[in-house]
This record gives structure tokens, sequence and C-alpha cells, in this order.
């Protein structure tokens, strides 16, 4: 008696043990609120304890039980079964805490099953007699889904049989009546002959009724389970390995035929094979899915703390993401070593078993858990294509949970048969094959998980359609855009969990540009991007402890522009509703001092306006002094003259000149620009390439480097000069820019102006080009005025006022 | 701090799933010891056969393996020169504890204390088995251990260390 006396009291070890786990996990997910917010005065999470009472209730009792009813039973069954279901309950509720008290009140029903079953503890016979009648009964069942079939969630296939609030899946309970009969058929007839019409036909008949049903119903993944415990049980009792062959041959030819057939499956599989073409549209769950794998990373997120309800129907057929993403691969690679579990208790109890009927019953069984188990897990994790199977004892959906429970009662009393020895087995090899191709499918399984969250991770969570980075906004203070007196002009305000970014000066939109959750970023917000979300200037340790804690990176630097607010309001009210740039610069350090892009947009307002700011003709998203080339027209001439021609240069030597001028590069700034004008086209230049070889003419013939962003304020060392990211260039003999600028002095000014028009007909632009002596004394400053029309006079207005406004400043 | 608290929660839970697999495994293996060991324990006791042939000599046959068959043919284990016995006559195995006797299907049949074997029977120490003209009478390790089989082997299930 010792011996199975301790197996019980292994089981109650486990079963300890696994409470004290999802006790843990449990506690987890309540203060999971309060760490995402990073306090303790978040409103924090309980109604998953309920599901957790229920969960130690059911198998409290299942284990008083078991010791007393069935004491020989397999040991690790019931605490790998428990520890399944309890850890899929707590992701339910973790997903949809609605969901989760339903899945609740199904362990309950599953659970009361499991509970009067040991106590019962039936001899299995009644279902070997009755076999033809549960089997009728399961597919009559399934029938009727055809003509009363809804679907709980409104659209979508139209599995379900379902009445006040209740809805049971049939096909469930069919794959389990499928193999009771199955087993029950083949031990009849044991040794097996493989005749076709005599053996078999039967059995075809009943595969080909239940295949049909289901392939009416558009439930391609069940189908394909059936093909599989068909051949799995045929196999196992009659140990030919051509049963394989030709099923194998047959599962390719319905794969094929379903591809050419039905459109689900052909989405599916393209869907699977190239899911990087489409990953907005046809395979957005599944790219979905792998940015939630490669979120969990090694550890996980934590149980509440990563996003997994970014994944479509999570709580269903993606059940594994989300706990990938929450438990990293840690927690998958622990999950698929209880499968694996259950896959050698599973044949373990078969091999034991004391008659054939029970053998095959317990093969198929266990064939069926663990390679639903493989299928869907494969399909969340680009192993496999997606079928919507679900995931045994864990994922949401109550004929699932109560099938896989009559199945766990099944394998718990044919493991407890104490003094009966194990029937004579005529063939090992098909045990051996089945029970080790499902092992080799969870170590894939591992392998390409391993694939996903750590070697691709990356990549993977810094794509654009990674929703995760909208949501740490939403958590994570973003760093502040200032000028250069550190006046604001982008923040974010609000509280932890309901950041807002705040555009305080929304003149300059287009050219700081709006971070948003639905239309992503723009401008300097984009560019800077990754000092103002914390992830560049933060130390390294800070931001991988952060990453740790919260799954998100540290709060972010402020970033010190070069802007000067006031100089950019005068730009602003200058330029007024004339479309147009301006472009003010300090021409010796290459700052720019104020950059005005009209007509222009309130980033505040993207939400309500983004339609039609997107369609307006103007585009007043757009960048006018960085973004968009004009042709400079009559403006050259000022740049030709200080190189000390005479009228229009030959076409070699202009070309030189455009070049040393800055015009065929981009100018370096941490700003979006547009691209260049090549050597080859008509040369079409931006307002600040041009105001940087105008600024030649104000710093002694040499073009500065341009600075926009300046500095960024670290946590450690304070603020931290931003460097050019480029050398001041020589341009012009410092004694001819003295000349030049001698002839264009504005009367009572220190300053040079030149203004002239490019282009023609409707693209006419009016170009002013001005700026301090070169032996001013004072802050040699070059503006820039672009007009979209003839009008050089306004433009010149303009220029002369502000730089009035920059020398007295 | 609330980050760190669920940090240690979070890698206390990761540390917890881990053992709980390996306290699954080790009683995998401690299965696997038990059963090995209790195969091990299973060691069959020697029987031990008088022989005494129609001529009237005689001979003392012990064998330790769990299988024997008794025939005229030279194949089996105990080989005997009698008309009366068939090529493969008879089997003495040991099996559920004990050691059986079954006729395999022969000619004149075996009789175990003169009756006539029809399904495998147990034997014990004094029964006399015939097949033919030969006699075998069967002594089995001592009659107090033969009688005392069950509770020995129960014995050594409940300490495998011994």
């Amino acid at each position: 008696m010792n011996r199975f006396a301790s197996a019980r009291e292994k089981q109650g070890q486990l079963l300890l043990l696994a409470g004290i786990l999802l006790f843990l996990a449990s506690l987890i997910l309540t203060l999971a609120p309060a760490a995402r917010e990073r306090s303790w005065s978040a409103e924090l999470r309980w109604t998953h304890w309920f599901g957790f009472f229920v969960w130690a209730i059911v198998f409290g009792l299942a284990h008083v039980l078991t010791c007393r009813r069935l004491p020989d039973a397999d040991a690790l069954l019931l605490p790998v079964v428990s520890f399944l279901s309890g850890w899929g309950l707590l992701t339910i509720y973790r997903l949809i805490p609605g969901f989760g008290i339903r899945q609740t009140i199904w362990l309950l029903i599953g659970g009361s099953i499991l509970l009067l079953g040991i106590r019962i503890a039936p001899e299995l016979h009644f279902l070997r007699r009755y076999k033809y009648i549960w089997l009728t009964g399961g597919l009559v069942l399934t029938a009727l889904t055809l003509a009363f079939g809804t679907n709980p969630a409104g659209d979508g296939l139209r599995l379900w049989l379902g009445c006040c609030g209740v809805y049971l899946q049939p096909s469930e309970p069919l794959k389990f009546l499928f193999i009771v009969f199955l087993a029950a058929y083949f031990a009849e007839r044991m040794p097996l002959k493989l005749r076709p019409l005599t053996l078999l036909l039967p059995t075809f008949i009943v595969m080909s009724i239940a295949l049909l049903l289901l392939i009416v119903q558009r439930d391609l993944g069940t189908a394909s389970i059936f093909i599989f415990l068909y051949t799995a049980i045929l196999y196992v009792a009659s140990g030919k390995k051509r049963v394989l062959t030709i099923s194998l041959a047959g599962l390719a030819l319905a794969g094929l035929a379903g591809y050419q057939l039905f459109d689900v499956v052909r989405l599916r599989v393209d869907a699977w094979l190239n899911p990087w073409l489409d990953p907005a549209g046809r395979s957005f769950q599944i790219v979905q899915s792998l940015m939630a794998v490669a979120n969990g990373g090694t550890l996980g997120r934590g149980i509440g703390l990563g996003s997994p309800g970014l994944v479509p129907v999570a709580i269903s057929d993606f059940t594994f993401a989300a706990m990938a993403e929450e438990t990293g691969l840690a927690g998958i690679v622990a999950l698929l070593l209880l499968f694996g579990l259950l896959i050698n208790r599973g044949f373990h109890i078969a091999l034991h078993a004391p008659d054939n009927y029970r053998r095959l019953l317990a093969s198929g069984l266990t064939a069926h858990l663990g390679a639903q188990a493989i299928l869907i897990m494969g399909g969340n994790i680009r192993l496999l294509p997606l079928t919507g199977v679900t995931l045994p004892f864990v994922s949401y959906g109550g004929s699932s949970l109560l099938t896989s429970f009559v199945a766990a009662l099944i394998l718990l009393i044919i493991s407890s048969q104490p003094e009966q020895e194990p029937a004579a087995l005529a063939k090992p090899d098909p045990y051996l094959l089945l029970s080790g191709g499902l092992i080799l499918g969870l170590i894939a399984l591992a392998l390409t998980s391993g694939w996903w969250s750590i070697w691709r991770g990356p990549t993977l969570l810094d794509r654009t359609d990674n929703a995760r980075r909208t949501i740490a906004d939403r958590y994570v203070h973003r760093g502040s855009l200032l000028d250069r007196h550190e006046a604001p002009i982008n923040i974010t305000t609000g509280d932890s969990g309901d950041y807002l970014r705040t555009y305080v000066y929304p003149d300059l939109g287009p050219i700081t540009g709006y971070t948003n959750a639905v239309f992503g970023q723009s401008g300097l917000e984009a560019s800077l991007d990754p000092y103002l979300r914390g992830l560049q200037g933060n130390p390294a340790r800070l931001i991988w402890w952060d990453h740790l804690l919260y799954g998100q990176p540290p709060p972010g630097l402020d970033i010190r522009l070069s802007l000067d607010l006031e100089l950019q309001a005068n730009s602003d009210s200058a330029l007024g509703n004339h479309k147009g740039a301006v472009v003010l610069m300090n021409a010796a350090t290459g700052e720019i001092l104020a950059m005005a892009s009209h007509p222009t947009f309130d980033p505040n307002r993207l939400d309500e306006q983004a339609d039609s700011l997107l369609n307006d003709p103007d585009s007043p998203l757009l960048n006018r002094a960085a973004q968009a080339l004009y042709p400079p027209g009559q403006a050259l001439g000022l740049f030709y003259r200080a190189a000390g021609w005479e009228g229009i240069p030959e076409r070699e030597p202009a070309l030189q000149w455009n070049d040393r001028l800055g015009f065929y590069t981009a100018p370096p700034l941490r700003l979006p620009v547009s691209e260049t004008s090549t050597p080859d086209e008509l040369l079409r230049v931006s307002p600040v390439q041009m105001t940087l070889a105008a600024a030649a003419l104000s710093n002694g013939g040499i073009r500065p480097s341009p600075r926009l962003a300046t500095a960024i304020n670290t946590p450690e060392q304070g603020w931290v000069i931003l460097p050019a990211l480029s050398e001041p260039v020589a341009v012009f003999a410092s004694s001819q820019v003295i000349a030049l600028t001698d002839e264009l002095i504005l009367e009572g000014r220190p300053c040079w102006l030149w203004s002239g028009t490019g282009g023609a007909g409707t693209n006419q632009v009016s170009w002013v080009l001005g700026g301090t002596l070169p032996d001013w004394q004072g802050t040699p400053t070059t503006v820039v005025v672009l007009l979209e029309e003839d009008n050089p006079e306004l433009a010149r207005q303009i220029a002369i006022f502000l730089l009035d406004r920059s020398i007295a400043r | 701090m609330s980050g760190v608290v669920v940090l240690i929660l979070r890698l206390l839970l990761a540390a917890g799933l881990y053992v709980f697999l390996a306290w699954a495994f080790l009683s995998l293996w401690q299965d696997l010891r038990r059963t090995s060991q209790l195969l091990a324990s299973r060691k069959v006791p020697p029987i031990g056969l008088q022989m005494v042939t129609g001529d009237g000599s005689s001979a003392q046959i012990f064998f330790a393996r769990p299988d024997a068959t008794i025939g005229r043919d030279p194949a089996n284990e105990v080989h005997l020169e009698d008309h009366a016995v068939s090529a493969r006559h008879a089997r003495f195995s040991y099996h559920h504890g004990q050691w059986w006797v079954e006729d395999l299907n022969s000619t004149n049949g075996t009789y175990l204390n003169s009756e006539r074997l029809k399904i495998p029977a147990v034997v014990m120490t004094g029964d006399v088995v015939r097949c033919g003209e030969v006699t075998f009478t069967v002594s089995l390790p001592g009659e107090t251990v033969q009688s005392d089989q069950n509770s020995a082997e129960t014995v050594r299930i409940e300490n495998p260390q011994q």
C-alpha cells in the first residue's frame, strides 16, 4: 500500500506547489497596474481571485477524492492538468475579466464532472458498449449547428449551439466521441488486418460524415485534427507504417484541395508563408502575435504588464502568444514541458492499460491533446499555418475545457488499475513513434519561440506597426522640446496612464511635428524620437532596468532647440496667411533661430483634422523650409556675383558652384529634410539650403554647419551639447564677400539684401536673401524668405522686418 | 517601488515554475527507480526437480531461469529420451510470483499429482509432475519461503533500499 500512498503524496505536493504558483501569479496580476503606473495609488485588479479560489476548491477536492477512490491513479496527471487550467484561467482574466468569470463557471462545471467521475470511478465499458449511439449523438449535435448555429461573438463561423448566454461548440465533444468510437471499434477487431472493405469502410463512412460537416462549417482546423486522430489510432491499433504514408499523402492532397477550394485555407497558408507582405491586412494576426512573443523576451513582461490585447482574439486562438508576452521564453518552455509531461503520462498510461480498448482510448486522447496543443501553438508562432483550434485546458471556451477535463478524467481512471497486468503489446513502435513525434513537435516549438523572442525580437519590436510604442507613450513621460531659452514648445502633460502630448506653440507644427497614437510621428518628434523616448542618451543600465521592470523605456530626455520663440513669433506673424517659408539663422554658428512654414496646422487638433489636413492641396503638414525644393531663379545671381562672375556662368563651373554651395547635399540636421536635386536635373533648392549658402556672405565666406537640436538634458550630466553633424566650408574669398555685401547694403542698416524670383507661371516663387554685413560686431544673422507667389516686395518687407528684430534682440 | 516588488514576484514565479517541473521530473525518475528496483528484487527462486525416468535412474535438476521446456527434442532445456514424451511436452515458467507448469499440447499429456493438466497450474514443493514415464518431484527453496512468498515480496516493496 505504501507505494500508492506515496504517489498520492506526490500528487498532493505538486498540487500544493501549483496552488502556490498560481497564488503568486494572481498576486502579480493584482499588483500589475501599480507597477505599470509606477505608483501604489493605481486601481488594482481583484476579480481573478474568484477564479483562483474556485480553482483551489475544485482541485483540492479532486485530490481528496483521488486519494479515496483512485488511490493508484497517476501522480502527475492531475497536477499538470490543474496547473495548465489555472494558468489559462488567469490569462483569460488578465485579457478580459468578464470572460474570466465565464471561464470560472465553466471550470466549476468541468470540475464537477471531474469530481463526480472520480467519485463514481466508472468502468469505461458503458462508453464502449454504446459507441454508435454516442457517435451518432455527437454527429447530430454538430449537424444541428448547420441549421441553428450561432457565434457568441456575433459574426464569424457559426459553430456554436447556444441559448440564454450558454454556448456549446459540438465539434469539441465530437472529437472526444470519435476517439471513443475508434478505440472501441478497433479494439474489438484486434489484431487488426487492414482489409479496406470489411474493417475500414465503416470508420471511413463515419469519418467522412464528420469531415463533411466540418468542411461545410468551414471548421477546417478541427477537420485536420480528425484526420490526424484517425491516422494515429489506426496506426497504434494496427502497427502498420503504411497507414502513416497513406494518411500523409491524403493530408497533403486534402491541403492542396483546400488551398484551391477555400479562401480561408488560401488566406491562412499565404499569411503563414509570407506574413511580411501584408502585415496590416491578411497577416495582421500572425504579425501581431509574433510581436507579442518578441515583446516577451526571456523573462516576459510580467503578468498584467504586457499588451497581449493587441493581438486579435488573444483569448482563444492566441492565448499562447499572450502567455509568451507576459511570461517570456522561460514561461513558454515551462508550458511546453507541462504538455510534454502530459504526453509522457498519457502514453505511459496507455502502455500500462489492462486491455486494448483502454490502451487505444488512452493513446487517442493523449494524441488528441498533444496534437491540438502543438497545432495551435505552432500557428501562433508561424511554425504551422494558423488553425482556429483551442489550446487544451488553457484557452477560453467551455466546450473545449469540458472535453479536456473528461479526457483527463478517463486517463486518470485508466491509470488506476493496480492489480491488472498490462495487456500484451504486439508492436511497441507506434507508441514510440507517436510520442516521439509529439515531443519533437514541442522541441520545435521551443526553438521557434526562442528564435522570435530572442533572435528576431529587437527587429520585430522596432516595427512601426508595433502599437506597444504608443502604449508606452501613455505611461512614460516623453521629453520636452524647448527653445533656446528653455521655453516649452512641445511638452507632455497629464498623469502616467493618460500622458498627452501638448503643443504649446502650435504654429511650429510643420517643423517640430507631432507624436500621435493613430497618425504616428513627424518632424522633430520623429527624428529626435530616440532621445524623447528615453532610448538614447540615458545610461544603458537604466534602459535595461526599466525594460526589465516595466517593459518600457525610462522617462525621455528634454531637448533644447536653437529656436528663439520670440523671433519665431515674429516670423510667423510676418508670414501671416502667405504660403511660404522663413529661415532665420545665426550665420556664424549655423543655429537656426526661427523656421516658419505656412500654411501651418495645430498638432493639438490632429485627431479631428487629420483627414482634411492630409487632403489639403496646400499641404499644411509639409515643412516648406526643409522638405520642399524650389527653383532658385534669380537668387542664384547673388552667389555667381560673390564668385566673381558677370552674368551667367558656363554649365560646368555652375554645377561645381552649386555643389560648393551645398545645393546637392541634404543639410545635415536632426530634422526630416527632402532629397536634394542632382546635377543632372534642373536645380531646385530648399530654403534651409539657401540660408546656409547665404550665411556665407554674413560669415566672411564660410558656410556654417546647420544646427537645430543643440543639447539634451541627461539625468547624470545635465545638459549635454549635441554636436553639429558637419564641418563649416569656406566657399567664397573673404574680400569678395565684403566687396559684394558693400554693394548690396541696405540704407541705414548694417545689412545686405538680395531679392529675385524663380520658376514661371503658377509655380513662380519669390526669394529674398539677406543678412548682417560680414564686419558687423553683433550676432551675424542671415534670413531667407520664400513666398510661393510673385511678390518680391512683400518678401523684402518680411526680410527687413526680421533682420531688424534679430539685430534688436 | 511597485515595479521592484512585482519583479521579485515575477522572478519567484519563474523559479517556482521550474521547481514544479523539476519536482515532477524527479517524481518520474523516482518512479523509474522504484520500478527497476522492484523488477530487480523479483529474482526467480530456483526450482529443483528430482527427475526419475522409466528405467529407475534419477537425477537432480535445478534451474534459475524463468522459463524451461521439457521434451524429446534436444532443443528443450530438459531433454528426455522417452517415446511417450512429445517433442515439446511441458513448460515450467515463473511469473506472478509463482512457478507454473503447463502442458504444451502433448500427445500423452502432462500430469500434476496424477491429474491431467488442462490449464497452467501453480506448483509447490512436493508436487509430482509426470510426462510420459518420467516423473519430476518439485522442490522450491524452502517451504517457509514458499508460503511466505507474498509477504516477503511486500516487505521488499515497502523498503526498496533493503
